[in-house]
């Protein structure tokens, strides 16, 4: 290592990232996805495709769930919208496993249950994208808190390292081996740059409540209930009466509520200790319409219909947090902004996996046929993630059509399907020239995605066919896409089995490129 | 509106990419810039780009009218790029007939 400023910033710019970039590509990729988190839960339950939003689905919910849950200490109810036409419920059940909660999918017209196939849906890409799978949770946090760090010192070190911001800004000059690779990392960093340092922090922030609780131990002495009622406004369930009182009627609650937001609308309803005099119906607005996750709460007095209290008047650290868990869920101001937000998230994916290739093909041009086994695993890793992640999602969403429907362990299945197909993209590699390697892999992405709309067609009734003439954007959108993916993977496996223009540039090993990573 | 604060982004980052030597050659077929020629260039795109941030407030407010400006500007820069890379003729006629499609649509639109 050289000396000088920038000399030392290359070089932990170079370092923090390879050392973490495949973990980064991962959660990169299936984070982006995530945007299109609802959709992706939707399209991969045909047998609702037929439900709409109805205006009374409020009142024909609970009536269902007097049925469902008549003794519950407490019901959740996801309202239906116009992203996701269904209601969702979860109840609280002492004799259920796991989280102790039951749930289940009601038709909003009818209230009654809507028999779906078992899926985790989008939520696995969701969750997947900051705390892993077949790990424990808190492990899988905690790794990917400490690869956001080191994302974050990347990006800090990199603009940097980075001379000629302004004078490249748009320069990307293709086909010209290592120097391509290098424009591709800087122009997506560069152009992209706010969303990969909003990214990056509000990620960090999201988790920070784990990786730095001193604060939150101290100032509440351990009580973490006492916190998230101060904090997040969830009420401490209270213990029943054992004396009936029938529930009052729903509308009037959310009117009054919408009421008191000015027009807003409510996503979700809670209501504990239904039937009970004890009864309290809390009304959540929806949380779409503005930056801040901090939730709006109406209270009401579950007998009486009564309004008990409103929160949500949130002081500056609260709402600040509320404002960076918002920016970085991204679930404000409509489609276009999930486009917009899905778009910078695609431009980090390239970022970072132009930055781990980048690393290869100048090792590989600097020592050719010298280089080591830490060339060779860095390779093999780069094919594994890069062209074996494509690989394995687009097999989690094949699985969600081709498993049959009663089959038990269904959910779980599909997930298999995910790591089996990544596991056999993580060793293919080692068996197969690195060329051979990419193109074999983005071949087969690229033919999965592709061929998923015609998959789409053969097993259900909700195509391109018909969804495009019916408008049904959320679900034509996926199939859009994934042709459009696939056919991106198709040029870059196309490209990458070009001989020519690779041998064009082995024959200058000594072009310099201007600014270098240097070690 | 989304399309009017993407269009005049667009025009804008194209202004001040053609107000540099390499982009002026590879869109132009020529390196020299007439001096007038760069300062007009260089005042208008960032003016385009300005402007591109009031006309994403006016449809999403400002607290997500900044956001979405962000995410305008990167999604905006990035066809140019590429446009440079692939077909740079076509960028001085995009930066120039967008604007008034763009102003054209949305006056037809609004009664």
């Amino acid at each position: 290592m050289k000396g000088g400023f920038r000399q030392s910033m290359a070089w932990l710019h170079t370092w923090s990232g390879l050392l973490v970039g495949w973990v980064l590509f991962a959660v990169f990729l299936t984070g982006t996805v995530s945007y299109f988190r609802a959709e992706i839960s939707f399209w991969m339950r045909p047998e609702l495709h037929a439900a709409r939003v109805a205006p009374d689905a409020a009142e024909n919910v609970l009536r269902r769930m007097h049925a469902l849950a008549p003794s519950s200490s407490s019901w959740i109810i996801n309202l239906p919208s116009e992203r996701d036409p269904l209601a969702r419920v979860f109840w609280r059940d002492p004799s259920a496993g796991g989280n102790r909660f039951r749930r289940a999918i009601l038709d909003p017209a009818t209230g009654e249950d809507l028999p779906a196939r078992e899926t985790l849906g989008g939520d696995f890409f969701y969750t997947f994208h900051y705390q892993f799978h077949h790990m424990p949770v808190l492990w899988g946090r905690w790794i990917i808190s400490v690869c956001a760090m080191f994302m974050l010192v990347a990006i800090l070190s990199g603009i940097v390292t980075h001379r000629r911001i302004f004078a490249d800004f748009f320069t990307f000059r293709p086909r010209k081996g290592q120097r391509s690779w290098l424009d591709g990392h800087a122009v997506t960093a560069v152009l992209a740059l706010p969303y990969h340092l909003m990214i990056t922090y509000t990620g960090i922030v999201t988790l920070m409540l784990m990786t730095m609780p001193w604060g939150v131990q101290v100032a509440f002495k351990g009580d973490n209930q006492a916190f998230s009622a101060t904090v997040f406004g969830l009420e401490r369930p209270s213990p029943r009466s054992g004396q009936a009182a029938p529930l009052a009627p729903v509308m009037p609650m959310l009117d009054a509520a919408s009421r008191h937001w000015g027009g807003a609308q409510p996503g979700r309803i809670t209501v504990n200790n239904p039937g009970d005099v004890t009864s309290t119906v809390q009304v959540f607005r929806v949380d779409d319409d503005r930056l801040s996750v901090n939730r709006q709460v109406v209270s009401f007095n579950g007998v009486t219909g009564a309004m008990v209290s409103a929160s949500g008047g949130n002081r500056p650290a609260a709402e600040t947090r509320g404002v960076m868990v918002g920016l970085h869920r991204g679930v404000f101001g409509g489609g276009a902004m999930r486009a917009l937000f899905f778009l910078s998230g695609l431009m980090g994916t390239v970022m970072v996996a132009t930055g781990i290739i980048l690393w290869a093909v100048k090792q590989r041009q600097k020592l050719g046929a010298r280089a080591g086994a830490g060339t060779r695993l860095v390779e093999v890793l780069n094919v594994a993630a890069i062209g074996g992640l494509p690989i394995a999602m687009t097999s989690y969403l094949w699985a969600n059509r081709l498993l049959p429907v009663e089959m038990a362990q269904r959910s779980a299945w599909e997930v298999h399907v995910f790591f089996i197909a990544w596991g056999i993209a993580a060793m293919h590699p080692l068996l197969r020239t690195h060329r051979r390697a990419w193109v074999e892999q983005l071949g087969l992405g690229a033919a999965l995605l592709l061929l998923l709309p015609a998959l789409n067609a053969v097993t259900t009734h909700s195509h391109l066919g018909i969804t495009l003439p019916a408008g049904q954007w959320a679900l034509a959108g996926l199939d859009l896409l994934a042709l459009g993916f696939g056919a991106a993977l198709a040029f870059a496996a196309w490209h990458v089995g070009q001989p020519v223009a690779e041998k064009r540039h082995a024959r200058h090993p000594a072009r310099q490129v201007n600014p270098v990573p240097a070690e | 509106m989304l399309p009017l604060g993407f269009v005049s982004a667009f025009a804008g980052f194209a202004a001040l990419c053609l107000a540099m030597e390499r982009h002026h050659g590879d869109a132009l077929g020529t390196r020299r810039i007439p001096a007038r020629r760069a300062l007009v260039l260089r005042v208008a795109g960032w003016l385009l780009l300005a402007l591109s941030l009031p006309l994403c407030a006016s449809g999403w407010g400002w607290g997500m009218g900044v956001v979405a400006w962000c995410g305008t500007l990167s999604a905006a820069a990035l066809p140019l790029v590429l446009l440079l890379s692939y077909a740079p003729r076509l960028i001085t006629w995009l930066a120039l007939a967008l604007p008034p499609l763009a102003g054209l649509s949305l006056a037809l639109r609004t009664p």
